[in-house]
């Protein structure tokens, strides 16, 4: 009886072992298991912890744009930022202007600098592209094995325009509206299209109604 | 003294062997550094390119290279990589045939502690590499995928034509266009078929979708090859003055078709940008740097009718 016993116990000590030790998974399941990066997350944090405090230091639309005139070279190494190597470089701005008209796929408006009133579009349906991610800096490329995780940040931030910075603003916007705004654009630092400037809006607000950011 | 007599001719032959190794040893010190320059074929001009590119780097920098071409086949990509390492090279750049079947040379020469630095193409493996300096194709095919919308108006009908299913280029290039183009609902995709990069394929397949689907709007491809050989598709069809190719590389002839007005747009790589920097990177290495960033993006520029005044073939300077 006492033998039996032992037997029974040793044969459970043994079956818990294996049944610790091996595991079974599907192959779907450890390839995905793999690729744990949470672009939608890493976004909503970036969003709020990096880029809207970055803003604050971010230079003025008009400033920047007598520079990108003036002083091409110092704009681009002062501001510019970009994760690639190649011409094409990423800004952050803040800036003041009179809306002058409200398109389909952007809303043109007027900047008021020292070379005179310069136009720029805010991009209100094309969102797309690195401008956002890269345009602070604040994103080291080191950080990431994948290029895809990359990939998925700049997705993620622009479906965060998409969803919550652009809807109330242009449900109110108008020609003639004095708006505030906040943004990313990019430039070709060797071949930089300075008549046409097109912003992606981070922060938007239409004169003193309240500001159209996400919660 | 008998003890002496009795070793001396080892003594000898130690000390003579101890002197060659010393010789061999300082040859070695004293040889120029090789670099090894492996690409996965060299019937594509672009990669012909690419490859006279890191060798002038490598001359410039003072190193002997020379080029292996592995004639997109990974098990002649293998023998260049055993050749090179016996041959004693000491650093290789390497344009991968295949994401995943490249993986295996690149671990055999850095185990042996030869440097390799990816150009263009990557390998499925984070850290395998030294370093891999990458055309951001995803983020350029966003921007062919931004213009290509609003050369459409946002709808249409359009046909994509891939590269090699076996390279990550094919996917990451699709995978940008797709971003921005499946964002709008009656822009549809009415074929999506693979003619591996080449430029007849690319004609063949197309004629065989026109068959089945003659009213298309658009074709994006996933190099340039392909979008000539879809415009030769389109041109035999009749339809080349109302069907919108799409392509990227920035190859001769497709940068002067967009001269020309046959070819919308296409994303501009810049080999010269990638060779020059593997090349520079090798050349840390042998300086004894050893911190390098694991991907190193390169941009991609979007080129079409209104700023191909910018841009010559591969991204060269005017």
């Amino acid at each position: 009886m006492k033998k039996t016993l032992r037997y029974l116990l040793f044969l459970l000590v043994i079956a818990f072992v294996a049944y610790n030790s091996v595991y079974f998974k599907k192959l779907d399941e450890v390839k995905a298991g793999t690729d744990l990066f949470n672009g939608r997350k890493f976004a909503a944090n970036f969003w709020s912890q990096k880029l809207t405090p970055a803003l604050a230091t971010a230079p003025d639309a008009a400033l920047l744009f007598d520079l990108l005139k003036t002083d091409p070279e110092q704009a681009f190494s002062k501001y510019g930022k970009s994760m690639s190597i190649g011409n094409i470089k990423y800004f952050l701005v803040n800036g003041r202007g009179i809306v002058q008209s409200v398109e389909e796929n952007q809303v043109i408006v007027d900047v008021n600098t020292k070379a005179g009133s310069k136009r720029v579009l805010l991009a209100t349906e094309y969102i797309f592209g690195n401008a956002v991610r890269d345009a602070s800096g604040q994103i080291d490329i080191n950080d990431f094995g994948n290029s895809s995780d990359l990939n998925a940040i700049s997705a993620e931030l622009n479906q965060i325009i998409r969803d919550k910075v652009l809807p109330s603003f242009l449900a109110k916007v108008k020609k003639g509206d004095e708006i505030t705004f906040s943004g990313a654009l990019e430039l070709n630092q060797k071949y930089p299209d300075l008549a046409k400037i097109e912003i992606i809006p981070i922060r938007l607000s239409i004169d003193d109604s309240s500001e159209t950011k996400p919660e | 003294m008998k003890l002496l007599n009795t070793y001396r001719p080892l003594l000898i032959c130690a000390l003579f062997g101890l002197g060659l190794i010393g010789c061999k040893t300082r040859q070695s010190e004293e040889e120029p550094k090789k670099m090894a320059i492996v690409v996965s074929t060299l019937n594509n001009p672009w990669f012909v390119f690419l490859a006279e590119q890191a060798q002038a780097k490598a001359k410039e920098l003072g190193y002997e290279s020379k080029v292996f071409d592995s004639q997109n086949n990974t098990s002649q990509e293998t023998d260049h990589f055993e050749n090179a390492i016996a041959s004693g090279y000491d650093a290789i750049l390497f344009n991968p045939t295949d994401a995943d079947g490249s993986i295996v040379n690149v671990k055999n020469a850095t185990a042996v502690g030869v440097p390799v630095f990816c150009m263009d193409r990557e390998v499925n493996a984070n850290g395998a590499a030294t370093s891999q300096i990458l055309s951001d194709s995803y983020s350029g095919c966003v921007a062919i995928g931004k213009y290509f919308v609003e050369t459409l108006n946002k709808k249409g009908k359009y046909v994509e034509i891939l590269g090699m299913v076996g390279d990550n280029n094919t996917w990451n290039r699709s995978k940008g266009f797709h971003s921005v183009v499946d964002q709008y609902a009656d822009l549809k995709m009415v074929a999506q078929q693979s003619a591996d990069f080449d430029r007849n394929k690319a004609m063949e397949v197309l004629e065989s979708i026109l068959q089945a689907q003659p009213d298309i709007d658009a074709v994006f491809c996933g190099n340039d090859a392909m979008a000539m050989g879809a415009y030769q598709a389109l041109v035999a069809a009749g339809k080349a003055d109302h069907v919108k190719v799409f392509g990227f590389d920035g190859a001769e002839d497709v940068v002067k078709s967009i001269q020309d007005g046959k070819i919308v747009a296409t994303g501009m790589q810049f080999p010269i940008v990638m060779a020059q920097t593997a090349a520079t990177f090798a050349d840390q290495y042998f300086k004894g740097e050893r911190k390098f960033p694991k991907k190193m993006p390169v941009a991609v520029e979007l080129v079409k009718r209104d700023n191909i005044k910018n841009y010559a073939a591969y991204g060269k300077e005017d």
